[in-house]
């Protein structure tokens, strides 16, 4: 390239470079079953963010098993139990991409 | 920003800074040698529509700092993928995955990735490093692969996962002991594709947890009145047969298609049958069940979960 930025790694290979795209973590948590959780991120103003949300020990054939709702608004990510429903334990990986 | 680092990427995107972590490589899961394989077809039973999808559950464990997030790079790309359930006991991080069909052979690789700050320390000399304005916190750690994407976005899999057109339910005025299911529960059919021109079915691997969940059940009551002479002594038979399938969300990769689907989790089959006594008759009968269905018959967690799509022939 003639310019930007190319990080080699200590076998010479190209490791990441400006002509990738990616994906950084604005935050990683564990929401307990039933809880609540609403989190700000002004450090990720104007860029794009998606949530990723993984059961936690799910009892996959004795029970429902409810994924807490996840709303995005502006920098704001509110993790909430589904309406009228319990939720369980859930890990949220926070993730944000500039647009 | 008047200190520390950015990088923006070709199109102008920032893909490094001093203030947002990027993911990072610290390794591939290791594959326990015990494997799960069940339900390619329902258990009991051996007639029409007897075929499932099949599923094989693989457990793999890594030791990390912070949460890890794994992507699965599918070794056998026809089969459908999904990370069933994601559990830490101290740091040692636990997976169970789901892939379509019986067989235990070609397992997926699962590339796990960490926060900047959570990767392990290393001794190599050279590379870069940005850290936050702290001065400790890293943002990017150039001795550990950073992670590069090639597409991601949200995914959500139609809410109904049987193959035939309408969700299972129960009818009655079948014969008696008629047990013959009329249903198909696969849900080879039953997927949203996503298109992304650079996924291929030989590199690309994806994050995408498994998030949805079904139970659907066919039932069908049967019955029969019979008499003796003349109408007397009459005996009344019913009989009811079911087939139910939990399904857990799983993805394929195609060519060009990130598919979010379905594949069947656990099965089983019951059917019973009675007759009442009548006259100079005694009563009786018999059931078989080969299993509870978990909850009653509805659709869940069906909402959009964020995907990742990546290369992962930079991660060997």
């Amino acid at each position: 390239m003639s310019y930007g930025l190319s990080v080699f790694k200590a076998d010479g290979t190209l490791g990441f470079s400006t002509a990738d795209v990616t994906w950084q973590t604005l935050d990683q948590f564990t929401v307990a079953a039933n809880a609540s959780v609403s989190n700000s991120y002004s450090v990720a103003t104007g860029m794009t963010i998606i949530a990723m949300r993984q059961l936690v020990n799910v009892p996959p054939t004795s029970q429902e098993d409810y994924a807490p709702d996840v709303t995005i608004s502006g920098t704001t990510v509110s993790v909430a139990p589904q309406t009228g429903l319990a939720s369980s334990q859930c890990i949220i990986v926070v993730l944000a991409q500039d647009t | 920003m008047s200190y520390g680092f950015e990088a923006k990427n070709d199109s102008g995107k920032v893909i490094i800074n001093d203030s947002i972590e990027n993911l990072h490589f610290i390794g591939k899961a290791t594959r326990s040698a015990t494997t799960d394989s069940d339900y390619g077809d329902f258990p009991g039973y051996s007639s029409s529509n007897d075929t499932l999808d099949g599923r094989v559950i693989h457990t793999y464990t890594i030791s990390c700092s912070g949460t890890p997030v794994a992507f699965i790079k599918p070794v056998d790309y026809a089969r459908w993928h999904g990370i069933v359930k994601q559990s830490v006991s101290g740091s040692t991080w636990t997976f169970e995955v789901m892939i379509s069909g019986t067989s235990t052979s070609n397992p997926p690789v699962i590339y796990c990735f960490v926060n900047a700050d959570d990767i392990p320390s290393s001794s190599e000399t050279h590379g870069m490093i940005v850290y936050k304005s702290d001065g400790t916190t890293k943002t990017f750690d150039s001795r550990r692969q950073p992670l590069a994407i090639t597409g991601g976005g949200t995914a959500i899999a139609p809410s109904d996962p049987t193959n035939t057109s309408g969700t299972p339910g129960t009818t009655s005025g079948h014969a008696w002991n008629y047990s013959v299911n009329d249903h198909d529960f696969r849900s080879s059919g039953q997927y949203t594709a996503y298109s992304n021109t650079v996924i291929n079915t030989t590199n690309t691997m994806f994050a995408c947890p498994s998030l949805a969940q079904a139970c659907y059940k066919r039932q069908m009551h049967g019955y029969k009145r019979s008499c003796g002479f003349l109408g007397c002594c009459c005996q009344d038979h019913y009989s009811t047969a079911a087939w139910w399938v939990m399904y857990r969300s799983a993805f394929r990769i195609r060519s060009g298609n990130f598919d979010a689907g379905w594949t069947g989790y656990a099965a089983g089959y019951s059917f019973s049958s009675v007759f009442e006594s009548g006259g100079w008759f005694g009563g009786g009968g018999g059931s078989y069940s080969s299993g509870t269905m978990p909850y009653t018959a509805k659709t869940i967690n069906l909402q959009s979960n964020a995907y990742i799509i990546a290369d992962s022939s930079r991660y060997d």
